[in-house]
């Protein structure tokens, strides 16, 4: 029976991926994957459904998860991520491992993104068990050394920290409605509403001055002294202090050159609980990669561990690489006994070749026609 | 690509030629920019800039895909559409209200208050280019509403009997009059925004940042 037009496609914001298309894809994540388990990272892989229970513990009222249910009609959610399934497996399937716990992954998840479709490939790592700053730095320094591995030289990074922003707020004393007006709009980046809502309210010219220069607060690490300069708060004189040595230790790292200090960046008030970051590429309109500390995840899950990690989005990565021509195969074996084909090709890929052979007789003009459209260099007769 | 090079989309219109004006006069030389010239890229290799000219309802998308690093927009466009960019300043011009308009014969009673009791209208059809601000704001009233999407002469929509009333943006209130339309409810109001694309805002920092706080000044 002939497929209905429906039949024909796929469903939205999924993709096929062609040989091609693949194969950069594929190149990619090989050199990161390898660079990971060169910093010993273990590669592990979760699930692709997770429980609603173990993604979302309460219902929001927006989300971009692609839901559906079980036989016993359990919400069931593809993974959108993997710190989360990571964090449940931890602490329950590795808890007599051996801390810290070093762990990457290479995997789809799905997300209803309007920007860069709903199944796209994430590479990244889990640095578990060490609240230090130079597990921060470690991950960080990962991450720079990763988008050199796909040969990107023009990139940023930008570091922030959510504990800088928290102390702020508490410090501050402001309302709950207020604060919650403020970080919405902090969250969609509206800096004029932020600007009117801040001159709305009659504040003093010291709480006014922070509210307003937080979310551009940027550069260098002179910009950290700036910031002690608005605030004598200890929780943010610490958080300081943690930035600060993350960001000196990135020096020894050798990646320091690649990375801005920006308090702007608060990476959607999720489960990030310390240093966060950014990073870009130019001619990709979103962060490619995504990361920062999450001290409170893991007790969720039981046991308590301070972890860091980061994400990249590994098709926006080398979406904009060349694809070099894929080819096949390096030689076409033909011939008119189709049995002796067989054999040779057997033979030749033993000897570490990539074989194609004549499914039927063939005679040499055939066959050199053939292997020139596939781009086969070489041929053989049997 | 240069960090101080910057792709700048404007909206085609009425906005327009304020839009050039102040870039203008912060030192960005568009005098050939205009829409009459049919083209649609203006390189302007000396000032670091290349402004490109699109429909205003596109502008956020150009924006958020990065195609453009900069743009001028609507805030009312920029409601409507909810896209992920980075809202910069508040140039100011191009001014409007979006309001709840329907036929001097349909509008609901008054409270005690003075103003129309809009509960009146639940389950009613509202003809809007903006569904999303409608149905937002209609939602926070505590009513629900059928929003219907058109792309142009909403006024026309309640006086055929589409719908029976409509959320519009107005600036001086004349096309409202001339179609027997009474405003039952003020909304929100509109200036035309500076976004700039988040990955953009973050490496080309220092460019953009720069030409927010010349803006600032000049407006």
């Amino acid at each position: 029976m002939k497929r209905t037009s429906l039949g024909l496609k796929t469903p939205g914001g999924m993709k096929d991926l062609l040989p091609e298309e693949l194969m950069a894809l594929e190149q990619g994540e090989e050199k990161i994957l390898s660079l990971f388990q060169n910093w010993a990272y273990q590669k592990v892989l979760t699930p692709t459904l997770e429980y609603g229970a173990c993604i979302q513990p309460l219902e929001e009222e927006e989300n971009p998860f692609l839901k559906l249910f079980d036989r016993q009609g359990h919400v069931l959610i593809l993974r959108p991520e993997l710190t989360t399934p990571i964090a449940r497996m931890v602490n329950t399937r590795m808890r007599s491992s051996v801390f810290p716990l070093r762990l990457c992954y290479g995997a789809d998840v799905f997300r209803y993104s309007p920007s860069y479709g709903h199944e796209f490939r994430q590479l990244g790592v889990e640095l578990i068990g060490s609240p230090s700053p130079v597990a921060d730095a470690e991950v960080i320094a990962l991450a720079v050394e990763a988008l050199q591995e796909v040969g990107r030289e023009d990139f940023q990074i930008s570091l922030g920290h959510m504990g800088i922003f928290t102390g702020f707020m508490n410090e501050l004393n402001l309302t709950k409605e207020f604060r919650g007006k403020y970080e919405e709009m902090l969250g969609r980046k509206d800096y004029v509403g932020i600007e009117r809502l801040v001159r709305g309210e009659n504040f003093e010219s010291k709480v006014e001055e922070t509210l307003l220069k937080f979310p551009h607060l940027h550069g260098k690490e002179e910009m950290l002294q700036e910031v002690l300069t608005l605030s004598e708060e200890p929780s943010i004189k610490n958080a300081v202090e943690s930035l600060r040595q993350v960001y000196s230790y990135l020096q020894d790292f050798g990646v320091q050159e690649y990375v801005s200090l920006d308090l702007g960046i608060l990476r959607g008030f999720s489960y990030y609980t310390g240093v966060v970051f950014e990073g870009y590429v130019p001619g990709v309109g979103f962060p490619v990669v995504e990361g920062g500390r999450y001290d409170a995840l893991y007790e969720e899950f039981g046991d308590d561990h301070p972890a860091t990690g980061f994400a990249i989005n590994l098709k926006a990565l080398v979406e904009q690489t060349p694809v070099s021509e894929v080819i096949s195969a390096d030689v076409l074996v033909y011939g008119d006994d189709l049995g002796k084909v067989i054999q040779e090709g057997q033979k030749l890929r033993q000897g570490g070749q990539r074989v194609e052979i004549s499914l039927e007789p063939m005679t040499a003009s055939e066959a050199e026609k053939l292997a020139e459209e596939k781009g086969i260099q070489r041929i053989q007769q049997v | 690509m240069a960090r101080s090079f910057v792709t700048i989309a404007l909206p085609k219109g009425k906005l327009l030629e304020d839009s050039l004006k102040v870039l203008t006069e912060v030192g960005i030389p568009c005098q050939d920019v205009s829409e009459e010239s049919r083209k649609l890229i203006f390189p302007l290799p000396e000032a670091e800039v290349e402004i490109i000219i699109c429909r205003p309802t596109d502008i956020p998308t150009f924006v958020e895909y990065g195609a453009a690093d900069i743009g001028f927009v609507g805030k009312d466009t920029l409601l409507e559409q909810n896209k992920d960019v980075v809202e910069l300043l508040d140039l100011g011009f191009g001014y409007c209200r979006f309001v709840v308009a329907m036929p001097e014969e349909k509008v609901p009673s008054k409270l005690p208050d003075g103003t129309y009791n809009l509960q009146e209208l639940n389950n009613q059809r509202v003809a809007t280019k903006f569904p999303r601000v409608a149905e937002e704001f209609f939602t926070e009233q505590g009513m629900q509403v059928f929003p219907i999407k058109l792309h142009g002469n909403i006024e026309l929509a309640p006086r055929v009997g589409l719908a029976e009333m409509i959320v519009d943006i107005v600036s001086t209130g004349k096309t409202l009059r001339q179609n027997k339309l009474v405003e039952v409810a003020p909304m929100l109001e509109s200036t035309t925004r500076f976004i700039a694309n988040r990955v953009s805002y973050r490496m080309k920092y220092e460019r953009i940042n720069d030409l927010v706080e010349k803006l600032r000044q000049s407006l």
